[in-house]
């Protein structure tokens, strides 16, 4: 028995004492980083959310890791941020959401008013959409057509008037798929957080 | 080892080597994976390189300190150990230091550590070699695949957006050529440059 550690210990030391080496010196370095890179991640879902609620001063989360549709009907679970003006009122809300698209599934910061009666529009948080075609979801022309839509069912349509804001969103010429992946992660996500915004009572008539 | 060998070390060609002898992607075509997936602009191009030189200088180190301990059925591992250590720590610090360009590359840099390059060069080199010689060698090599996805990108961003570095240096009315900047642009570029490479080497023979 002794004779079998020994052989053990002898084959194997160089490979568990740089091991541990090795661990303690990742130990370090994620120790000394992580901070950063979780300042990182807050830092660029509050500049995507602050450029959609443009009266936003602060964000705090509303609904802690709500249950909201996802991708392929799975059910991922998102912070719903309240945004607050300078006075303290609550501008809108914020949240991420996620479907799929033409290439890979998309993700996006979707915003709300105070009330969730209008869409504050979205920005794309990651994507992997073919160039030139689907990745035209991230130019202003395809996203201003949500600033001001309702926010309740969105249609898509293939001819229409993209300048006009209604429920009727037109698509990417050539990127229909893509088109329709954002359109419906509008319609399974809204409605439900607007639901539980109302269980949770935090939309009142006058928006507080 | 090495360091008792009595024929002086070529200090100088191991820090050539891997510019164009032995240039992993133009010559030995080992590590093909970024040479396609990260080379639609010059800025992530040259971010991998200088993690593929980092994590290459770095295992090339710690494996020709420990080559007089190493045991020939338990290198392949050992090797691997210190690789994908180099590469958690550079990707810890991308995310942290350079969160653009670590968003952009994504899964491709934790991807480094099933690069062949560096377990080649850690097989070849590193675990013969003294540590001046084997840092020297990582960095010829490292330096040699970065020039070359640089050339890569270079040529796929001007294609596909006009620009360089995101600067715009096509004149007015040049059309981007979205395919560029898709994998058919990858494989068309590098299919045409390693064209070049050969016909420029059998001319060199045939001389």
């Amino acid at each position: 028995m002794s004779n079998k550690i020994k052989y053990f210990v002898q084959q194997s030391w160089l490979l568990l004492v740089t091991s541990f080496l090795f661990g303690l010196l990742i130990a370090v370095a994620d120790a000394a980083w992580s901070a950063k890179i979780e300042q990182n991640k807050a830092e660029k879902l509050r500049g995507l959310m602050a450029s959609l609620i443009s009266d936003a001063n602060s964000f705090e989360i509303a609904i802690k890791e709500a249950n909201v549709p996802g991708d392929k009907g799975q059910i991922i679970k998102t912070d719903i941020y309240k945004a607050l003006d300078k006075q303290g009122n609550c501008a809108g809300f914020a949240f991420v959401a996620v479907g799929t698209g033409f290439a890979d599934k998309i993700e996006l910061v979707v915003a709300v008013d105070a009330r969730c009666e209008k869409l504050f529009g979205f920005n794309v948080l990651s994507s992997n959409e073919t160039p030139g075609f689907g990745d035209k979801i991230k130019s202003a022309g395809f996203k201003n057509q949500f600033k001001g839509a309702p926010a309740g069912k969105l249609a898509l349509i293939k001819i229409g008037d993209a300048g006009k804001i209604d429920k009727e969103i037109v698509a990417i010429s050539g990127a229909t798929v893509t088109s329709t992946g954002v359109v419906n992660i509008f319609n399974k996500t809204v409605v439900s957080v607007k639901e539980q915004l109302q269980n949770k009572g935090l939309i009142t008539a006058n928006g507080r | 080892m090495a360091d008792e060998n009595p024929v002086k070390i070529n200090y100088l060609g191991a820090l050539t080597a891997g510019l164009w002898r032995e240039n992993p992607t133009f010559r030995l075509l080992i590590g093909m994976c970024p040479p396609l997936a990260v080379t639609t602009a010059v800025k992530p191009a040259l971010t991998m390189g200088l993690s593929v030189i980092f994590v290459l200088v770095c295992s090339n180190l710690a494996i020709s300190l420990m080559r007089n301990l190493l045991k020939p059925h338990l290198r392949i591992i050992m090797f691997t150990l210190s690789i994908a250590t180099f590469v958690t720590i550079c990707d810890l610090y991308l995310r942290a230091f350079q969160p653009v360009m670590s968003e952009i590359l994504g899964a491709y840099i934790p991807l480094i550590i099933v690069n062949c390059i560096i377990i080649f060069r850690a097989e070849a080199c590193a675990s013969k070699n003294n540590v001046w010689f084997s840092i020297l060698d990582g960095i010829g090599s490292g330096t040699g695949f970065t020039i070359a996805l640089c050339i890569i990108a270079g040529i796929r961003e001007i294609l596909a957006s006009g620009s360089i570095f995101g600067v715009a240096i096509m004149p007015r009315g040049f059309v981007p050529w979205a395919a560029m900047q898709m994998p058919v642009g990858a494989f068309v570029t590098l299919g045409l440059l390693l064209g070049l490479v050969a016909s420029v080497l059998t001319r060199k023979k045939a001389s």
